[in-house]
């Protein structure tokens, strides 16, 4: 329970800066795109008409995705932003996932591993519109109903950063709260398989296809 | 004159009361919702009686999971010794106002999706276990607020505030729970909401499933957008240190900036659940207009936020201006 809350760091110090790493976030991250990279390059290496068993995962995995985006966006803009959100959902699914394991810890449960996801979703999404309308068009929204609306506009903007950001982190920090107290309470029997089932893999998909279908509603309602 | 470790006590007793006192009300609420709905449809159609027990108590067991949090808050508020510090008193209350109110919400929001499952089943038993699982994964979601309500309970219990000035500490440490706590409420019955309607649609057509359980997965995430706002404030008012002041009006200013984001995310929550609601219902007639159904949603639910995103404002402005 002394663990709750605790997190290891690094702290670099550059000429005034304090750099802070927080070295497990950092590890787990690695593990996660170490995992993704030899997974992608397993499903791709024997690619063949009648596919092997890994081809034929990889292949329903980004034709699934691709759709979800199509439907949302249409055929031009999927083809150019599906990449992206497959890899999008294939990282935090793996991330969420990986808490399962003993020693692991999931990126997600860190703050800076969410918002950065939904920086960076914020920035594609509002280049995306300035692509598809014009910068002209793309400013003339803020002031949509009315002139005075424009800070409120803004704030609306930034506050769906926060939201997505939020409530991937706030689901998978609860989550893994919720499995180490009552694994604390329980002396460890019975329930935790059950909790991280639950908590885990459950919850850890749902929430990461949330995101996903977030990112893809954000970018086609700038575009649109 | 009773020392400071008997007040700490007291208010850990109280708060543990709070926390599972008004915890229980949700989940009950809501379990008792979907039994009633499970006998309409036994009623309905008696020979489906096992199935939709299952379903009905698979939904009540997720629907209590709300109360289950707040019963572990309570549980670690009675067990845990708390250091004898004045700034512990604020901390307990604290964590049990917002577990006890943050399970409210979806503990009956998630009985909405229990009760359209049962019914849907004996209306059409071929898509029960398509049911199942959109009833799970709407619930689940519902979950959502009682879980950021969690976190805040929990931070607040093991992070230490000993160092930090008493005076303006205590009152952002109260607002902290109350902003969570408050803004639960709303979001988590509007996800039910959203997630009742998509039951339906899955036993109206059950071909439909996967854009509906989409669709649903939208609404509710866009719904519990003030339950994130209300998150959002407590971490400002948790991890920012304030200076310490005589005065008490800026402890007030910051108790209010919680009040006030908690009670105004409650409103936009159970109105974009209608919002939510009503699109998910209608694309289940009518796959055919999808995309105009999303957007009408999204622009609906956006507009519906807009006072959430004033009562968060006039929150920034209490803790960072006054």
């Amino acid at each position: 329970m002394g663990e709750l809350g605790k997190i290891h760091q690094l702290l670099i110090h550059l000429g005034g800066y304090t750099a802070t790493l927080n070295l497990e976030t950092m590890i787990m991250t690695w593990i996660v795109l170490t995992c993704l990279i030899v997974f992608g390059f397993m499903t791709a290496r024997k690619r063949a008409l009648k596919p092997g068993p890994l081809q034929v995962v990889g292949e329903l995995l980004v034709a699934n995705l691709y759709t979800l985006t199509e439907d949302a966006m249409g055929k031009e803009l999927a083809r150019k932003y599906s990449p992206m959100i497959s890899a999008l959902f294939l990282f935090l699914l793996l991330s969420n996932w990986i808490g399962l394991i003993p020693v692991c810890e999931e990126p997600t449960k860190d703050l800076n591993t969410t918002l950065s996801m939904g920086s960076m979703v914020f920035v594609v999404s509002h280049y995306a519109g300035i692509r598809a309308k014009g910068l002209k068009a793309y400013l003339k929204g803020y002031f949509d109903p009315i002139f005075f609306m424009a800070p409120l506009n803004i704030i609306g903007e930034l506050a769906k950063v926060v939201s997505i950001s939020f409530r991937l982190f706030g689901n998978i920090m609860g989550g893994s709260i919720i499995v180490l107290v009552i694994t604390h309470l329980c002396y460890s029997l019975i329930l935790p398989p059950l909790l991280n089932a639950f908590f885990g893999l459950f919850a850890g998909t749902i929430q990461a296809f949330v995101f996903t279908m977030l990112s893809i509603v954000y970018i086609s309602v700038m575009v649109n | 004159m009773t020392d400071i470790q008997t007040w700490v006590n007291a208010s850990s007793f109280a708060s543990a009361g709070i926390a599972i006192g008004f915890g229980a009300i949700g989940a009950a609420v809501g379990e008792g919702y979907a039994a009633s709905q499970a006998a309409v449809a036994i009623g309905s159609r008696p020979e489906q009686s096992g199935d939709i027990l299952k379903l009905m108590l698979v939904g009540q067991a997720v629907a209590e999971s709300a109360s289950i949090f707040a019963l572990v808050v309570a549980m670690l508020l009675l067990f845990t010794q708390q250091s004898p510090h004045l700034i512990n008193v604020s901390v307990c209350l604290a964590a049990g106002i917002c577990m006890g109110f943050g399970a409210m919400g979806s503990g009956i929001g998630s009985g909405f999706p229990a009760a359209a499952a049962c019914v849907g089943t004996a209306r059409q038993p071929a898509a029960g276990g398509r049911l199942m699982t959109n009833m799970l994964v709407g619930s689940a979601v519902c979950q959502t607020p009682a879980i950021f309500s969690l976190v805040i309970a929990f931070i607040l219990l093991f992070t230490d505030f000993s160092d930090r000035p008493l005076s303006p500490t205590w009152a952002a440490i109260l607002g902290a729970g109350i902003s969570t706590g408050l803004a639960a409420i709303g979001p988590g019955i509007g996800g039910g909401l959203v997630a009742k309607a998509s039951c339906e649609g899955v036993a109206r057509h059950p071909a439909n499933a996967a854009p509906v359980t989409n669709l649903m997965l939208l609404g509710q995430a866009v719904t519990q957008t003030t339950a994130i706002y209300g998150l959002l404030i407590s971490f400002i008012l948790i991890f920012r240190i304030f200076p310490e002041t005589e005065t008490l009006s800026r402890p007030m200013a910051l108790l209010a900036s919680g009040i006030c984001m908690g009670l105004g995310a409650i409103g936009p929550g159970v109105g974009e659940g209608f919002a939510g609601m009503a699109a998910v219902d209608w694309l289940s007639r009518n796959i055919r207009a999808a995309g105009e159904l999303t957007r009408t949603m999204l622009v609906g639910q956006a507009v519906a936020e807009s006072t959430g995103i004033y009562s968060l404002v006039i929150a920034l402005i209490m803790i960072f201006v006054f």
